[in-house]
C-alpha cells in the first residue's frame, strides 16, 4: 500500500506541528508543554477541564505496562490517564532539567 | 428574636475533605475515603450554632460546571435554582490552582460563597504554604483555613458563615473578567441574553447563560429551546463561538477553560509561597513501586491474597473462641426454659431466636468484622486509585476503564454501596456493566460462606481457588455483556490522590458504623429466618419442601435435600445460607464436593434482596430482574457441572 505510511505518521501528529509529539510518546519522568488535544468534543472538553489546557506544562510520571495508561502531574496533581486518551493528547518535548 | 434558619451546602472537587467537614460540623458519618467518587448521593444534616438552625449538604466532588456528568448538572442546578444561602467551597491548599478553576466557576453563578482552605497540614508538608489574607483579598470572600481530620479551624468556619449570614461580613466576589476576545463575546451575548430571555434570567445570572452558550454547554441550550426567542440567542452564540473558535483553532470550552485557568494560575502563585523544594517523599516511593509496570501487579496479588487469608486466619480464630463460648448456652437456656414454658415455644426460642443469634456471632461477624477493618485501611490509604490504575487495560477488555475496579473492590466488602459506587462511572452503559459484574464478586457475606465452609474445612488453598474462578467468570460475563451491549468505551481520566496514612480514629469509625449497620440489619434477618426455619420444621412443612426441590438440589447439584432450605433463605442475606444450614445439620456431615458446589452456588446465585433493590434503583426493576435470573441460571448450571466434574476428578 502506498499511502501507509503516511497514516501513522500523520497519527502521530494530527496537525502537523514541527516537534510535537503524544503524551504516550513522551519517556518516564520527561516534561512536555501540551500542544493541543484531538478527539470528541466531551473528551476535549473534559481533559481542559482536568487542567490539560493548551501551554501547561506536564511531567509524564510513568507508563502502564503494554500500552497501559499514563500517570501524569499536571498543575500540580497527579492524573492517571487510559492509553486511547493519553494519545491523543499532544506535547511539545521539554529540554531536560534538573529534577525537581 | 427568633433566629433564622440557614441553608448551607459544602462544594468542591473530589476528594478535597467534603465528607470529613460535614461529619466534623453534623457527627453524622458520611462514608470518607481516600479515592475521588465517594460521595455519589449528597447528603444532608443539621446542626446548631450561636443560636442558628443550620442546615447543611454535602455535594458529590466535581471538578467543574460544565454539563459532563449528571452530578455536575445536579450540582449546579442545586447552586443555581435552590439557592442556598451560602456555599462553602471545599478548597484543597496543596492543589490550589486546580479547586481555583471550579471556585471562578462558582463566582460565574454569583454564588454567595465562603473558602475552605482544607489541608493545610498537608500542603504544608508538600512546602506549601498559602497565605490566607492575600487569597480572600483576590477572590473578595472570607477564607478560613482547615484542617478536617483534626477538626482544627471548623468553629471559625462557622462563625464566618454566620458573620456572612447576619449581613456583619459582607460579600465582594471576584468579578472575574476574561481575555479581550472573549470577553467582548460573553458581553455581546450576555446584552442579549438579558433582553430577550427575562425569565431565564430571573434564576441563572445572564453572565453565565452567555458564558455556558459561547461554550457550547447542550445543558443550557436545551433550556433554551423552550423560548420564544431561544433560538435567536442561540444562534447568535453559536456564530460568535465560531469567530473565538477560528481566532484561536481550539474548540471554544477549552479556550475559554484555558483562559479560567490562566486565571486561576495567576491568583494561585500571587498566594502560594514554596518554602521547601519538595523532595522525593516516601509516599512518593509507595506510589511509584504500587503502580510500576511489573512489579505492581505482583503486589495488587499479595495485596489481595493476604487480604483474604488476614480474614481467614482472623475468623477462623474469632470464630473457634465464640463458638466455645456459646457452647453451653443453648443447653442451659432450654434447661431453664423448659421448667415453665411448653415445649414448642421453648423450641422455637431455643433453635429459632438463640440458634440465629449465635449463628450471627459465631459464624457471621468472625469473619465481616476483620474484613471491614481491612477494607477500610485499603480505602483510607489510597491504594484503590492505584489498583485502577494497574486494571485499566484488563478492564477495557470487558468495555470498561480502570475506575471500575473501585466498586468491584468495593463488592468485596458489600454489594449495595457497591453497586451505588458503580455511579463513579461515566455513562449510563458503563454504569450498568460495571453493576452488573459487581454483583457477582462475593461479598463479606459470602465470604463468611465461602471462608466458613470450603475455607474450614477443606483449606485456605480451596477457599482462594473459588475466589479465583469467579474473577474467572466475572471477566467472561463482563466480556460477553460488552459484546451484547453496544457502545463506544470512555478512556480513564482519574484524578490520582496522594498516599495517606490512614487514621486509626477513621477506621474505628468506620469499622462500627458498618458493624452496627450489618448487626441492625442482618441479625433480625438471620433470627426471623432461624425462627421460620424452625416453624417449618415444627409444622412439618418443610418434608414438603425438601421433597419439592429434591431433583434440583439433590439430583442436579448433588447436595443433601435439606441444603434447598438455606438456599432459598439466602435471598434474604447471604450469610444466612450458611448458618441456617449449621442449623439444619452438622457442617462437618457435607463431603468436600458437596462444600464447594453448595458455596459455589451461593456465590453466584442471586444477588440478597438489598443488593436487587439497590439496583433497581440505579438501573431499574427490569434490568435488575434481569441480572437476578441470569445469576440464579448461571449458578444452577454451574453448580452442575462442578458436582459431576469434580466427581469425575475424585474418582480417578
Ligand atoms: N491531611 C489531611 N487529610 C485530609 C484533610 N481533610 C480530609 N483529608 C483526607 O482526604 C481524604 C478525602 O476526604 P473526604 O472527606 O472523603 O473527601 P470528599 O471531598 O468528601 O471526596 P468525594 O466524596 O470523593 O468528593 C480522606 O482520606 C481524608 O482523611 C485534612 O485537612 N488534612
Amino acid at each position: 500500500m502506498q499511502g501507509g505510511s503516511r497514516e501513522p505518521s500523520k497519527r502521530r501528529n494530527p496537525r502537523g506541528i514541527e516537534g510535537v509529539i503524544s503524551l504516550t510518546s513522551l519517556c518516564e519522568g520527561e516534561r512536555g508543554v501540551v500542544a493541543y488535544a484531538v478527539g470528541g468534543f466531551g473528551l476535549v472538553r473534559r481533559l481542559a477541564d482536568m487542567g490539560l489546557t493548551p501551554g501547561v506544562e506536564v511531567k509524564l510520571l510513568r507508563k502502564g505496562s503494554f500500552h497501559g495508561p499514563v500517570q501524569i502531574e499536571v498543575r500540580g496533581v497527579g492524573l492517571a490517564l487510559g492509553y486511547g486518551v493519553a494519545s491523543k493528547v499532544f506535547v511539545r518535548p521539554l529540554k531536560a532539567k534538573p529534577d525537581g | 428574636m427568633v433566629k433564622p434558619r440557614l441553608r448551607i451546602a459544602l462544594a468542591g472537587n473530589a476528594n478535597v475533605g467534603k465528607s470529613v467537614i460535614f461529619n466534623q460540623l453534623t457527627g453524622l458519618n458520611q462514608v470518607v475515603g481516600n479515592w475521588p467518587g465517594k460521595t455519589v448521593e449528597r447528603a444532608e444534616g443539621t446542626l446548631f450554632f450561636k443560636g442558628y438552625t443550620i442546615r447543611i449538604i454535602d455535594l458529590p466532588g466535581i471538578y467543574s460546571l460544565s454539563a459532563f456528568s449528571m452530578e455536575e448538572i445536579v450540582s449546579r442546578d442545586y447552586v443555581a435554582v435552590e439557592k442556598p444561602d451560602i456555599i462553602i467551597n471545599v478548597v484543597d491548599a496543596s492543589a490550589l490552582e486546580r479547586n481555583l478553576y471550579f471556585t471562578l466557576q462558582l463566582l460565574e453563578l454569583e454564588a454567595p460563597i465562603i473558602i475552605d482552605l482544607n489541608q493545610v497540614d498537608f500542603a504544608a508538608k508538600k512546602g506549601v504554604r498559602i497565605d490566607v489574607e492575600k487569597l480572600s483579598e483576590a477572590l473578595g470572600v472570607p477564607v478560613v483555613p482547615t484542617v478536617a481530620i483534626t477538626g482544627s479551624g471548623m468553629n471559625e468556619l462557622l462563625s464566618t458563615v454566620v458573620a456572612v449570614a447576619s449581613g456583619e461580613r459582607e460579600l465582594k466576589p471576584l468579578k472575574a473578567r476574561y481575555g479581550k476576545e472573549i470577553e467582548k463575546r460573553v458581553q455581546a451575548i450576555e446584552k442579549l441574553v438579558s433582553a430577550k430571555l427575562l425569565q431565564l434570567c430571573t434564576v441563572y445570572p445572564a453572565r453565565w447563560i452567555a458564558i455556558k452558550l459561547l461554550e457550547r454547554d447542550t445543558d443550557v441550550a436545551g433550556k433554551l429551546k423552550n423560548y420564544e426567542n431561544g433560538k435567536e440567542v442561540l444562534d447568535y452564540a453559536e456564530k460568535l463561538a465560531i469567530e473565538l473558535e477560528k481566532i484561536h483553532g481550539e474548540p471554544s470550552p477549552v479556550v475559554i477553560a484555558s483562559e479560567r485557568y490562566g486565571l486561576a494560575n495567576k491568583i494561585a502563585k500571587e498566594v502560594t509561597a514554596i518554602e521547601a523544594p519538595p523532595r522525593i517523599s516516601l509516599e512518593q516511593k509507595l506510589d511509584a513501586i504500587t503502580t510500576h509496570k511489573i512489579l505492581g501487579y505482583p503486589i495488587l496479588t499479595g495485596v489481595v491474597v493476604s487480604m483474604f487469608a488476614l480474614i481467614f486466619i482472623g475468623g477462623n480464630f474469632l470464630s473457634a473462641g465464640l463458638e466455645f463460648l456459646f457452647e453451653n448456652l443453648s443447653l442451659y437456656v432450654e434447661s431453664v426454659l423448659s421448667s415453665f414454658l411448653p415445649r414448642i415455644v421453648v423450641d422455637l426460642i431455643n433453635n429459632g431466636i438463640l440458634a440465629g443469634i449465635v449463628g450471627g456471632i459465631t459464624i457471621a461477624l468472625p469473619y465481616i468484622v476483620p474484613f471491614y477493618i481491612i477494607l477500610a485501611l485499603l480505602e483510607d490509604s489510597g491504594y484503590l486509585p492505584r489498583a485502577a490504575f494497574l486494571m485499566d487495560n484488563l478492564m477495557h477488555k470487558i468495555g470498561l476503564h480502570g475506575k471500575a475496579f473501585i466498586p468491584l473492590m468495593l463488592g468485596y466488602g458489600c454489594s449495595v454501596p457497591a453497586c451505588i459506587g458503580c455511579r463513579i462511572m461515566e455513562t449510563e452503559r458503563e454504569r450498568f456493566l460495571a453493576g452488573f459484574v459487581v454483583v457477582l464478586i462475593p461479598c463479606a457475606a459470602r465470604t463468611v460462606v465461602i471462608l466458613g465452609l470450603v475455607g474450614r474445612f477443606i483449606g485456605l488453598h480451596a477457599a482462594l481457588a473459588l475466589y479465583a474462578f469467579d474473577l474467572v467468570l466475572v471477566f467472561v460475563l463482563g466480556r460477553i455483556a460488552f459484546k451484547v451491549l453496544p457502545g463506544e468505551p470512555v478512556g480513564l481520566i482519574m484524578e490520582m490522590p496522594p498516599y495517606r496514612k490512614p487514621l486509626a480514629k477513621n477506621i474505628f469509625v468506620k469499622t462500627w458504623s458498618r458493624t452496627k449497620g450489618f448487626i441492625y440489619i442482618a441479625f433480625p434477618i438471620i433470627i426471623a429466618g432461624s425462627v421460620a426455619i424452625e416453624a417449618l420444621a415444627l409444622s412439618g412443612f418443610m418434608s414438603y419442601i425438601v421433597e419439592a426441590a429434591n431433583p434440583l438440589i439433590g439430583g442436579w447439584l448433588g447436595l443433601p435435600p435439606e441444603t434447598g432450605i438455606p438456599l432459598i433463605f439466602g435471598i434474604l442475606r447471604k450469610e444466612l445460607t450458611l448458618i441456617l444450614l449449621s442449623e439444619l445439620i452438622p457442617l462437618e456431615s457435607l463431603t468436600a464436593i458437596q462444600m464447594i458446589v453448595f458455596s459455589l452456588v451461593t456465590m453466584i446465585y442471586i444477588p440478597c434482596i438489598a443488593t436487587i433493590a439497590a439496583c433497581a434503583r440505579e438501573f431499574g426493576w427490569r434490568k435488575a430482574l434481569a441480572i437476578a435470573v441470569i445469576d440464579v441460571a448461571l449458578a444452577l448450571f454451574l453448580g452442575g457441572l462442578a458436582y459431576r466434574l469434580l466427581s469425575l476428578v475424585m474418582a480417578t
